[in-house]
């Protein structure tokens, strides 16, 4: 009976070691930064999970965006939140939203932006030797960006057209105080990814596309 | 293998299994997060005004409700006398009409002629020429490719689209869907291409086509006769 004890607490131990030091090695993290919102839809809607300890993993359905959604502007606006215990970058690669159709939705029709970092929580590393950039053209608010084309369509700062391969959006310095491994409620930034879309005259269709968001060691960014 | 040792494996496993779905839950960090985006765009057709309405050759009369451009088509017209007293070859009227769409369209109409008279020498729905003009798609945004079909034959009070009827004197529309009869029911008068690139509706351009209305002034019976018109616009 004792071996056996002592096997069983041999196993939780070497187990638990195993997942630690798994996850201390992972010392990177992008998770949902808070309840996205949408604004502007007919029949439209985002789905995400508020709480800032689990995977981002969100659903936007922009909904009607021909001419019968009468809004001037469909806005999704999603908190990010990240942390590291290093410099970081964050990169947003896409796939899908090919329509052969011109007239049609394209990539260039979906404004992108990223804006407003800003600290977690308490455990949020305070740098003041590098700063948290958002790479360009990106650092802006695609609905406040559009303007119209000279051929009559609408036009963002940035859209996702401009992601070409996994693009860096944001990079930066240490995000967490801590070097813990578990994600916690306040150890790091929340930043806002931003999508807008004009309802236009586009041909009809359903299109989709997913984007992944991803972080990584960056440069070199002392804290 | 005993008994007893098979059972401490089978545990073991089990133990392990949760241990490491725990270990996953209670310290789950992850690199990578996705965002899946949808969108659908829905076929979408509008008819309004495309401007002001022409009326000549009218005696008395006038236009009541004017058209206003890019506002919802609501006219009303007096076409005034259109007995022998008016002595105008026709007293016509040009309804400029404006549609667009991001699919392919089909504007059709339908009209009723109402009139108080008893006799067949009243004024009819024969009696009221109709033809829709020439197709513009033009300015920023507009699909200028394709081309649209014009059910109707034009200008009605084009010679070649009417004349006296010889064996009962009254002047008659003859050529193709260029009089109301045509229209007693919903009957298509044009369509074409889809009008409007990806541009958004804040974008007044359109494809504009004049809606021409005529009657010939003649001995007709007198009293009052009221012509009704329903334009109705569809994405098939």
């Amino acid at each position: 009976m004792k071996l056996r004890i002592l096997i069983y607490t041999l196993l939780i131990g070497g187990v638990l070691s195993a997942a630690e030091q798994t996850s201390s090695a992972q010392a990177l993290d992008i998770s949902a930064g808070g309840q996205p919102t949408i604004t502007g839809a007919v029949n439209g809607s985002v789905t995400g999970n508020s709480s800032v300890t689990s995977d981002l993993v969100v659903t936007i359905n922009f909904g009607e965006v021909s001419p019968l959604n009468q809004n001037s502007i469909v806005k999704v606006v999603v908190p990010i939140a990240i942390r590291s215990n290093q410099p970081y970058q964050v990169a947003v690669s896409m796939s899908g939203l090919s329509n052969a159709n011109a007239q049609a939705l394209q990539s260039s029709d979906i404004g992108f932006g990223a804006q407003n970092i800003r600290l977690l929580g308490g455990a949020g590393k305070i740098c003041t030797q590098s700063a948290h950039i958002f790479s360009s053209p990106f650092n802006n608010d695609p609905s406040s960006s559009a303007t119209v084309a000279a051929n009559g369509r609408v036009t963002y700062t940035s859209s996702l057209a401009n992601l070409t391969g996994a693009t860096v959006i944001l990079s930066g310095p240490q995000l967490s105080k801590n070097n813990s491994s578990i994600r916690q409620q306040s150890d790091g930034y929340v930043f806002d990814a931003i999508f807008a879309l004009t309802p236009q005259f586009f041909a009809t269709g359903i299109s989709s596309a997913t984007l992944i968001f991803t972080i990584a060691a960056g440069p070199n960014a002392p804290c | 293998m005993p008994r007893s040792s098979k059972q401490f494996s089978y545990r073991s496993t089990l133990l392990i299994a949760f241990l490491l779905l725990c270990a996953t839950a209670c310290f789950g960090q992850s690199t990578t997060g996705s965002v899946n985006i949808s969108a659908t765009v829905s076929k979408f057709v509008e008819i309004n005004s495309g401007g002001s309405v022409s009326l000549t050759g009218n005696s008395g009369g006038g236009v009541t409700t004017d058209g206003v451009a890019n506002s919802p088509l609501a006219v009303s017209i007096n076409l005034g006398e259109l007995g022998p007293s008016n002595t105008n070859s026709f007293v016509s009227a040009l309804v400029p009409l404006k549609l667009r769409s991001n699919a392919p369209y089909v504007l059709s109409m339908s009209a009723t002629v109402t009139s108080s008279g008893t006799t067949s020498n009243k004024i009819g729905a024969a009696d009221v020429g109709f033809g829709l003009g020439t197709v513009t798609r033009s300015g920023t945004g507009v699909n200028t490719s394709g081309s649209d079909t014009n059910a109707t034959s034009g200008d009605p009070t084009l010679a070649a689209n009417g004349s006296v009827n010889v064996s009962t004197g009254r002047y008659d529309f003859t050529a193709v869907r260029s009089n109301l009869s045509a229209f007693t029911s919903a009957t298509t008068a044009l369509s074409g291409p889809f009008i409007m690139n990806a541009v958004p509706r804040s974008n007044s351009n359109g494809l504009t086509v004049p809606a021409y209305f005529a009657i010939k002034p003649q001995f007709f019976e007198n009293g009052t006769t009221t012509v009704s018109v329903t334009f109705t616009v569809t994405a098939p």
